[in-house]
């Protein structure tokens, strides 16, 4: 079994005299993963604390191996970070921002210039890489900010709120970059986003925070084909018997608004439903395969208790 | 990852030491630094006064110019109160020089939040201080230590061994409070930049902590008549100091103890240094 990039034990974040996170517990293997939650759920803490920057009060949190107490160094040097608030040197010109960046990591001078080249290319500023930044547009401070982050070639990427601010042009074209920076799988790629859709079309895995606690953590690969069985539909003509119907099948059913939803198991084709409703004349007026979209896993996790998950996939 | 190709891929070549890091920050603060003309202008004026005084060196032993005005060799006392008057003179010259680079070295980085960018690689906070500092102490070494070191040689070589070895003291006190006056320069000015952001007001409050200072401490002394205002004033403290370490009388009688002006600009350092630390702090981690 593959290593996790990124292992939580029982980690608990202490601010002041607040707890932020409460005893997460976590083991991150996929590629992708998008780090989800509402407001004060503990993202930025999480990734502050895998950064270093703070120390955990109890637990660890271990990145690539290292433990975030006493490694931090050897942490920073491994990964990237792309954070969510303005960052950027005004009056530096890109090209010196981002080599900044890979001299910092420890890139001796010369090849830190021609990665910071290469990065700037790779995201797009190739032509605006002598500008300064404070004249750059907020989609380019983007850009610019996961040039610098990419440019060392780390082997954890964190973005936070990487398409924050991007017009639909610039958000696809930074979607893409994740997409391809995943596909290459040279890296891990840790992105925090409160854009749902952002985090479905990057991520394999999804943890969703609230309050300090994981409340979901799921591979949505695997989410999409479990969910490729449910079922929504829509009848005239039932007596209100054909839920029962279904349900003696051995399918679990609920009847909600009119439309009965029910989830397949194995055994049990479409067409089972079909032969059903024509034995008992009611006319099936929609069907639909519906994909629990990450939308409706966000929505639950956030209705649910805050019972933390033990998140190991 | 050619720029031609525009795909990513890591980088697998050699790193730095990372002990030497700092010096990256170093470098790129010295590279925004030296871009000002007028900053660099000044710079290079601050030597003036030292090449006079070498030149002074140079013909206070010199018979035969000195014979022109009816002087003979040696009229000049080279002693503690020389090196203290041209060490005083180049470090008023090193206190503008902090004013006017010391805003342009942290401010930049806290205005846009780039320092967490800083923080998030394998470099402490410790290491970006001391890259930022260094490039204050260079610049402030090179317009203070180095004239007193160059003083020092060029005296001993036109003199002789012997007043070498009997003015040895100079040479310490020199290095002394010249490191007390780069110390002091740069923690003020990095203190001063990472507290006010905004540059002018910034450069003018390093000038107005000496001013302040000098100005409560001289009302202290007179409403309460002791010598306690004698610790708001920095330049009275650094006097304190050379005055004992260069073994000179001191011109009033009105000065707190030498050990208790040791003990106050420690403190003033240490004092300097936790304002640093916990401003970095606070916005490393808030971005």
């Amino acid at each position: 079994m593959q290593q996790p990039h990124i292992e939580l034990e029982d980690l608990r974040v202490t601010l002041g005299k607040r707890e932020i996170l409460h005893g997460l517990n976590l083991q991150l293997r996929g590629r992708t993963v998008g780090l989800l939650g509402p407001n004060g759920a503990g993202k930025s803490t999480l990734i502050s604390t895998m950064l270093g920057f703070w120390k955990p009060s109890a637990g660890t949190a271990r990145v690539m191996g290292f433990d975030v107490r006493t490694e931090a160094r050897q942490i920073r040097s491994l990964i990237g970070y792309m954070p969510e608030n303005d960052s950027f040197i005004a009056n530096m010109p890109a090209i010196s921002f981002v080599r900044l960046g890979a001299e910092l990591s420890g890139l001796p001078a010369e090849q830190a210039l021609e990665r910071a080249h290469e990065a700037l290319f790779y995201v797009g500023l190739g032509e605006a890489r002598y500008r300064k930044l404070g004249a750059y547009s907020l989609g380019m401070k983007q850009m610019a900010k996961l040039a610098q982050a990419i440019v060392h070639g780390p082997k954890v990427l964190i973005l936070d709120e990487p398409t924050n601010g991007l017009d639909p042009q610039a958000r696809t074209r930074m979607i893409k970059l994740i997409q391809e920076m995943r596909e290459l799988g040279t890296m891990h790629i840790v992105v925090c986003s409160h854009l749902l859709r952002d985090i479905e079309e990057t991520c394999e895995e999804a943890v969703i925070l609230k309050a300090g606690n994981i409340v979901h953590h799921s591979n949505l690969e695997e989410e999409r084909a479990a969910n490729k069985r449910f079922v929504e539909m829509e009848t005239e003509g039932d007596d209100g018997t054909f839920a029962d119907a279904i349900g003696k099948l051995g399918c679990v059913c609920s009847v909600t608004a009119g439309k009965i939803r029910t989830v397949l198991p194995e055994g049990i084709e479409i067409r089972d439903i079909y032969r059903l409703a024509a034995d008992r004349d009611i006319q099936l007026r929609r069907m639909n395969y519906r994909r629990d979209s990450l939308e409706d896993i966000f929505l639950k996790a956030m209705e649910r208790r805050e019972e933390p998950v033990n998140g190991s996939l | 990852m050619a720029v031609y190709k525009r795909t990513y891929k890591p980088y697998a070549g050699p790193l730095t030491t990372p002990i030497l890091r700092f010096l990256v920050v170093q470098r790129y603060a010295f590279n925004t630094v030296s871009k000002s003309r007028l900053l660099n202008t000044g710079y290079v004026a601050c030597f003036i006064p030292v090449i006079f005084v070498i030149c002074a060196l140079y013909l206070n032993q010199n018979a035969s110019v000195l014979g022109l005005v009816g002087q003979h060799p040696g009229f000049m006392k080279i002693d503690g109160s020389f090196f203290m008057n041209i060490l005083g003179f180049q470090g008023v010259l090193a206190g503008i020089l902090t004013a006017f680079i010391g805003p342009s070295l942290v401010a930049p980085d806290l205005v846009n939040g780039s320092l967490s960018l800083y923080m998030s690689r394998p470099i402490s906070r410790a290491e970006y201080i001391l890259g930022k500092g260094a490039v204050i102490g260079a610049l402030a070494g090179a317009i203070t230590l180095l004239p007193a070191l160059l003083m020092f040689f060029v005296q001993s070589s036109l003199v002789g061994w012997n007043w070498m070895l009997n003015n040895i003291y100079l040479l310490n006190a020199s290095v002394f409070v010249c490191s007390i006056i780069i110390a002091i320069f740069t923690l003020l000015g990095l203190a001063m930049s990472a507290l006010v952001r905004w540059k002018i007001v910034a450069g003018a409050l390093i000038l107005a902590v000496f001013a302040i200072g000098k100005g409560f401490g001289a009302m202290i002394d007179n409403v309460m008549r002791t010598n306690s205002g004698n610790y708001l004033d920095l330049q009275t403290l650094i006097q304190i100091v050379a005055m004992d370490m260069f073994h000179t009388t001191p011109q009033s009688t009105e000065y707190v103890p030498v050990w208790s002006a040791w003990v106050a600009l420690i403190a003033i350092c240490g004092l300097l240094l936790f304002i640093l630390n916990r401003k970095l702090r606070v916005c490393e981690v808030a971005g």
